[in-house]
């Protein structure tokens, strides 16, 4: 039976007009590599940005890797594939983080990193979040690897995170004077690093587990 | 086994695994669904979503951009 269905896509792939993209594909590589030289001779900072932001979009690209579809689809069609993805990436960042983190805070520097008050405002802006990114069809990194990737009706979806951002900058005055709690809090320093990374991954680890059964209860093959 | 078509050019993700979902509810078994998508994230949710069914696909980009998933119920 697969044979047909094979069969059919061969038969429509002599149909199809691609162009010959690796030309393009040069110059677009010859670019990157001139701007990251230029960069590097002013601002050698920005060639880092540079290379690590090229590196992450085209990895997202390659791997459609999208945060949106793993919270979406384990609900809209039991896959939770991306979930897992997701989960993965965010235990091999809190090792990085937490390597980078703890060796700012031996020699008693600052801890880098973004570290913001948990409240309700979390709650808020996490459901606002995402209630928006599956009706945009993407979050922000999702939105703008697409919208370079050539699917231009997401450039309504930039246009606003763009004007929804610069809004809520404006209004982020407000925000922190009624509704973001004061205090900061950073686990390591309050229940020590030991226990934080035990929470950290012990959680990490459960939410990979219960996806994995989830995604396999919902196999019907 | 008859071949029907659905076209999901310019929808955004979910809405082509949506309306592929709806869509292959209504045919018989052994009919093949060709969807025509230019979203790439539906090119992997769509077939993971019907191999997770049970049923053959297969994906072929027949332009720049331009994706065909067939999915044989």
């Amino acid at each position: 039976m697969n044979q047909s269905l094979s069969s059919l896509a061969a038969a429509r792939r002599n149909h199809k007009t691609k162009h010959n993209q690796l030309p393009w594909g040069i110059v677009v590589l010859a670019a990157i590599i001139g701007i990251a030289f230029f960069l590097f001779a002013n601002v050698p900072q920005a060639a880092i940005m540079w290379a690590f932001g090229i590196i992450i979009g085209f990895t997202l690209q390659r791997s459609r890797f999208c945060f949106t579809a793993s919270m979406r689809d384990p609900v809209l069609t039991g896959s939770t594939s991306l979930t897992k993805a997701v989960l993965l990436a965010i235990g091999v960042a809190s090792i990085g983080f937490a390597y980078i983190q703890h060796s700012a805070a031996v020699s008693g520097l600052p801890i880098p990193g973004n570290i913001s008050p948990v409240g309700p405002n979390t709650a808020i802006g996490a459901a606002m979040f995402g209630i928006g990114m599956v009706i945009a069809g993407g979050c922000a990194s999702g939105t703008l690897m697409r919208v370079g990737e050539g699917f231009l009706i997401q450039i309504i979806t930039l246009i606003f995170f763009i004007i929804g951002s610069l809004w809520g900058a404006h209004d982020f005055g407000w925000w922190t004077a009624n509704i973001i709690p004061k205090t900061k809090i950073f686990l390591p320093t309050l229940i020590g690093w030991i226990p934080a990374l035990v929470i950290q991954f012990g959680f990490l680890i459960g939410l990979y587990v219960l996806a994995n059964k989830y995604g396999k209860r919902s196999d019907k093959i | 086994m008859s071949e029907y078509t659905l076209d999901c050019l310019g929808e955004i993700c979910p809405v082509p695994l949506i309306k592929t979902q709806k869509k292959l509810a209504a045919l018989n078994k052994n009919d093949i669904l060709i969807v025509s998508i230019d979203h790439s994230c539906a090119m992997k949710n769509i077939p993971e979503w019907a191999r997770k069914e049970g049923h053959n696909v297969e994906i072929e980009e027949i332009n720049d951009g331009e994706w065909e998933i067939y999915i044989e119920k």
